[in-house]
């Protein structure tokens, strides 16, 4: 969502006072491995220290706070590694964090309210977190192999296999697929399923499908708008 | 589905207004994204990748440039046009726009105007409040559900094709759901088919 009582994020901040602001920053801090505790430092400090890129830094943490990229920003091949770094860390809390809280909360969804339509909102959901997974799947070991290799052509190029070849095109379709369904999911528990005894669970079944909506938003917007235009350009230099 | 977010473009030099209008803007609690823009030709550009439903003008702006100003109203006809006055202007210049903003107006005016545009979107995609189905609609969720192609569902109803991808169109619209098992829990839930059919 929009918000202007955000901070629009610069380098010299201190990453506290951001995190204070806006607490799922944390989450950022977590998928670049920095620190939790940073003290008094500040945006440029700590990616100097850490070896993180500092625009690819301030470009996602605007996201957070929803300001999208302006297309101003200037990335180039050396930003790869950390956006590769931040994604992969994304697909993991993905997969053992967020998908497995939400299906947790299904469960217990159920177990309030036995009806019908909620073992199929169950069986609905099992089916979808499949189709991520095997997307995440491809992404860490197609799409973002891939990717490396164009950095640093001496990276071995993982476990590719024949007929598993990056495309850019499905890569997008993998995503609008992914969040169609979510909102299929939101718009079933809020206008359709009837409430039985659920309310509290399905409130925050609703407020944790909305964060993890949110979040991949903030995750293709980086794939799509930072990631994508630096890899086109690698591959036109090397045509 | 209603169109939830509203596209607002704000062509406005000085930049203590322009922030202030877009707090308030943000606060009348709409989903809105808000694009600042330095002159009428970026309305042209494809800068910002989808439809601006909202453009708030200073008068200035247009003021020697009508010509292009009502181009640019043609080429963007389902934009509303709204000046933002703070000074004294030319009735002939104001009569540009579809709707004046006055600085004294109140914040509750503003909320309004992007209200109505939120409403009229709705009533022109939907026709109607009620996002019922139809009895045909029905028809084809049925057939749907059960996992039958476009071809085989237009067989069955004596229809075209091109009518089934439409009634789908249709239906996912109204019910806001996509997939082919979202719609069956739907389905399940209003009604429309009966539980055993899909269990196991």
């Amino acid at each position: 969502m929009y918000r202007t009582e955000k901070y629009y994020i610069k380098a010299e901040m201190k990453i506290s006072d951001l995190i204070f602001d806006n607490p799922s920053l944390l989450l950022l801090l977590e998928n670049l491995e920095l620190d939790l505790i940073s003290g008094e430092r500040t945006i440029e400090q700590v990616c100097l220290e850490k070896n993180i890129s500092t625009s690819v830094f301030i470009s996602i943490a605007n996201l957070f706070n929803g300001f999208y990229p302006t297309g101003e920003e200037e990335f180039s091949s050396a930003d790869i590694p950390t956006i590769i770094k931040y994604l992969k860390n994304a697909h993991n809390y993905y997969e053992n964090e967020k998908y497995p809280e939400i299906r947790n909360c299904i469960e217990e969804l159920y177990k309030r309210n036995s009806s019908p339509e909620i073992q199929l909102v169950g069986k609905f959901f099992d089916e979808y977190f499949n189709e991520v997974k095997e997307h995440l799947a491809y992404e860490d070991k197609v799409a973002f192999p891939y990717f490396y290799k164009l950095y640093d052509p001496s990276a071995s190029q993982g476990q590719e296999k024949e007929n598993e070849k990056y495309s850019s095109n499905e890569y997008h379709d993998h995503h609008s697929d992914i969040e169609s369904k979510l909102t299929d999911l939101k718009e079933l528990l809020l206008k359709h399923i009837p409430v039985k005894n659920d309310r509290i669970i399905r409130r925050k079944i609703f407020i944790n499908l909305s964060d993890l909506e949110h979040d991949l938003n903030i995750h293709s917007t980086i794939e799509e708008t930072i990631l994508i235009p630096i890899v086109s350009q690698l591959e036109k230099k090397i045509d | 589905m209603t169109k939830s977010l509203i596209n607002i473009a704000i062509l406005e030099p000085s930049q203590i207004i322009t922030e202030g209008l877009s707090n308030i803007l943000l606060k009348t609690g709409t989903y809105s994204k808000i694009f600042k823009i330095d002159s009428l030709n970026e309305f042209n550009t494809k800068l910002f990748g989808s439809q601006i439903d909202i453009a708030i003008i200073n008068p200035n702006q247009i003021q020697n440039k009508l010509k292009e100003f009502s181009l640019l109203k043609k080429s963007l006809s389902d934009t509303l046009w709204a000046g933002l006055v703070y000074t004294f202007f030319d009735q002939h210049l104001l009569s540009q726009f579809d709707r004046i903003i006055n600085i004294t107006d109140s914040p509750e005016s503003i909320g309004e105007l992007i209200h109505k545009i939120k409403n009229s979107d709705y009533h022109s995609s939907n026709g109607s409040e009620i996002e019922q189905l139809s009895e045909r609609e029905i028809e084809v969720l049925k057939l749907l559900i059960k996992g039958l192609p476009n071809k085989e569902i237009g067989d069955k109803l004596n229809i075209s094709i091109h009518t089934v991808i439409s009634h789908r169109k249709n239906i996912s619209q109204k019910t806001g759901i996509k997939s082919q098992a979202g719609l069956t829990i739907y389905a399940i839930s209003n009604k429309i088919v009966q539980i055993e059919d899909y269990l196991n």
